[in-house]
C-alpha cells in the first residue's frame, strides 16, 4: 500500500499584528512546520509529503525545506486552495496513485512520531485522533437553544489518515454540492459511509490558532525537551 | 550651560520616547537624533516641544565608515556632546537553519560594531569633561533565547563591552551604563514575538523614564552594571 501525507500549511497572516504566517513562527526557536517535518523522517512508510501552502509563500516554505535538511524527492510544495478544504483537495492532486491519505496541519507542531506511528499501525483505513471534552458545551448563540451530551462528543485532532480513493470521492460529492468542512473526518463521515476509528489523542498536541496557544506550546515544548522554565523564554 | 545627547534609533520605540522625555529635562538643549528614516525623524520632533535645539541626522548605523564623519558634524552643530544614548536596534529573528549570514551581518554590525564606533567617536567628543553613555542591551543578552541567535548573542555582546567600557573610562569622567529591558511594546519586539499582545507589556515611555534618571547629574552609583528593566506583572 502506498501511503503519501498532506501537511496543510495555509496560513498567510494577513490579520493586524500577524506580519508572520503561522506556519513559521517559531517554538523552541523553529517555525511550527519544521517540527511537524521532524516527526515523519523516521516514518519510512510515508513515500511522499505535499505542503499545501499559498501561492505567496511557496518560496519561502521551499527554502525552508532545503534549509532544515528535508530532501526534495520526498518533501514537495504545492500551492493551496482558498479554503482549506480546496487545500486538502489540492494536496490530493498532487499524491495521484497513492492509496492512503495521511493529513495533518503545520500549526499542530506537537504531535509525537509515536502518535504518526499509532495512525499508521492502526488497522481501520480510517482515522482520526480524539480527546475527551474537558468542559460542557451548549448549543446557542444569544440565549441557551439545547443542551449537549459531552459524554457523546470528542474534541477532533490530527493527525488522521483515509483511504485515498474514498476521500477523493468524498471531496468531489462535497465540492458538487458546496458544502464547506473545517476538516476531514467530518466529511468523510459525511459523504463516504466508511467508520472513521477514534485513536486517543493528547491534549498535548496542541493546535496554534491563538497567541495565547503558543505560550503554552512553548511551556510544553520545554518541558518535553527537558528545558529550564524558571526563566520567561519569550521575555 | 545647557547639555547635548545623541540619540541612536530615535525614529520609534524606546529611542523616540527618550528623545521625547530628555527634551522635558530643563538642563538638556540640544538633542542630535539619529535614525535611518528622517520622515520617522521628523515625526519624532514634532512630538517634542519647543525649547530644545533638535537636529536630525537620518543615517544608516550599517555603514560604519561614516560615523565618525557624522560625529564629528553632530561635534561641530552643537561644540559638545554629553551624553550618548545607544538605542537603536535591528532584529530578525530566525532558526539557526534559517540564518543568513547577512541577518548575522546586519545585526551585529548596528548592534554591536556601530555601537563601539559611536562610543569611540564620542568619547573623543567627550574629552576633558564628563559625560554619560547609555547602551540599550536586552534580557535576551542574558539568558538563552532559541530562534534569535544572532539577535540575544548581539545584546550579550553589548553587555560585555558596556562592562568592559565602564571600566576602561572610568578615570575619564565618563560613566557607562547598560540597561536591559524586557519585552517593550516596540515595533522590534513586534519583530520577536509577533503574537503579543503589545498593550500588556512595558511601554517605551516607562524604558525612558529610567534612561532620563541614569542620565541626571544626580546618578553616580548605577554606572558599569548591567540594569534590568523589567515590568513586574
Amino acid at each position: 500500500m502506498k501511503t503519501g501525507m498532506i501537511v496543510l500549511a495555509g496560513g498567510i497572516g494577513k490579520r493586524i499584528g500577524r506580519p508572520v504566517p503561522k506556519q513559521f513562527l517559531l517554538l523552541g526557536g523553529n517555525p511550527l512546520i519544521v517540527h511537524v517535518l521532524e516527526k515523519v523522517l523516521g516514518l519510512p512508510e510515508i513515500e511522499e509529503i505535499v505542503i499545501t501552502c499559498p501561492a505567496s509563500h511557496l518560496d519561502e516554505t521551499r527554502a525552508l525545506i532545503a534549509n532544515h535538511g528535508f530532501g526534495e524527492e520526498r518533501f514537495r510544495c504545492v500551492e493551496g486552495g482558498v479554503t482549506r478544504q480546496e487545500s486538502v483537495a489540492r494536496g490530493l492532486d498532487a499524491l495521484e496513485g497513492f492509496d492512503s491519505i495521511v493529513i495533518h496541519e503545520a500549526v499542530r507542531p506537537l504531535v509525537t512520531a509515536e502518535e504518526f506511528r499509532a495512525l499508521l499501525d492502526a488497522p481501520d483505513p480510517n482515522a482520526m485522533f480524539g480527546i475527551p471534552i474537558p468542559f460542557t458545551v451548549l448549543k446557542g448563540h444569544e440565549y441557551v437553544e439545547d443542551l449537549l451530551e459531552r459524554s457523546e462528543l470528542v474534541n477532533v485532532q490530527l493527525p488522521q489518515k483515509f483511504d485515498a480513493a474514498l476521500l477523493r470521492a468524498a471531496h468531489d460529492v462535497a465540492r458538487r454540492d458546496g458544502v464547506v468542512f473545517t476538516e476531514d473526518a467530518s466529511l468523510f463521515y459525511r459523504y463516504a459511509d466508511a467508520p472513521v476509528r477514534i485513536l486517543p489523542g493528547s491534549d498535548r498536541n496542541l493546535k496554534i490558532t491563538v497567541p495565547t496557544d503558543l505560550i503554552i506550546a512553548e511551556a510544553i515544548y520545554a518541558d518535553l525537551v527537558g528545558r529550564r522554565v524558571d526563566q520567561p523564554v519569550r521575555d | 550651560m545647557g547639555k547635548v545627547a545623541v540619540i541612536t534609533g530615535a525614529s520609534q520605540g524606546i529611542g523616540r520616547a527618550t528623545a521625547i522625555r530628555l527634551s522635558a529635562e530643563p538642563d538638556i538643549t540640544g538633542m542630535a537624533l539619529i535614525a535611518r528614516s528622517g520622515e520617522r525623524l521628523a515625526e519624532t520632533r514634532e512630538a517634542i516641544g519647543p525649547g530644545t535645539e533638535v537636529e536630525l541626522y537620518p543615517y544608516d548605523l550599517a555603514d560604519l565608515d561614516g560615523i565618525p564623519d557624522l560625529v564629528r558634524s553632530i561635534r561641530d552643530r552643537f561644540g559638545t556632546i554629553d551624553a550618548l544614548c545607544n538605542i537603536a536596534g535591528y532584529a530578525e529573528p530566525k532558526a539557526l537553519l534559517d540564518t543568513t549570514t547577512e541577518n548575522v551581518m546586519r545585526t551585529y554590525t548596528v548592534n554591536v560594531m556601530a555601537m563601539i564606533v559611536l562610543i569611540r567617536e564620542a568619547v573623543r567628543a567627550m574629552q576633558h569633561h564628563p559625560a554619560k553613555i547609555l547602551n540599550v542591551a536586552s534580557t535576551a543578552g542574558i539568558t538563552s533565547r532559541p530562534g534569535w541567535l544572532a539577535y540575544a548573542s548581539s545584546k550579550a555582546a553589548v553587555v560585555s563591552l558596556s562592562s568592559t567600557l565602564a571600566d576602561e573610562l572610568a578615570g575619564s569622567g565618563i560613566k557607562v551604563y547598560t540597561i536591559s529591558p524586557g519585552r517593550c511594546a516596540t515595533d522590534l519586539r513586534r519583530v520577536l514575538a509577533p503574537e503579543e499582545d503589545m498593550s500588556t507589556i512595558m511601554q517605551p515611555e516607562e524604558v525612558a523614564d529610567v534612561i532620563a534618571k541614569l542620565l541626571d547629574d544626580s546618578e553616580s552609583i548605577l554606572d558599569g552594571q548591567n540594569i534590568i528593566v523589567r515590568k513586574q506583572v
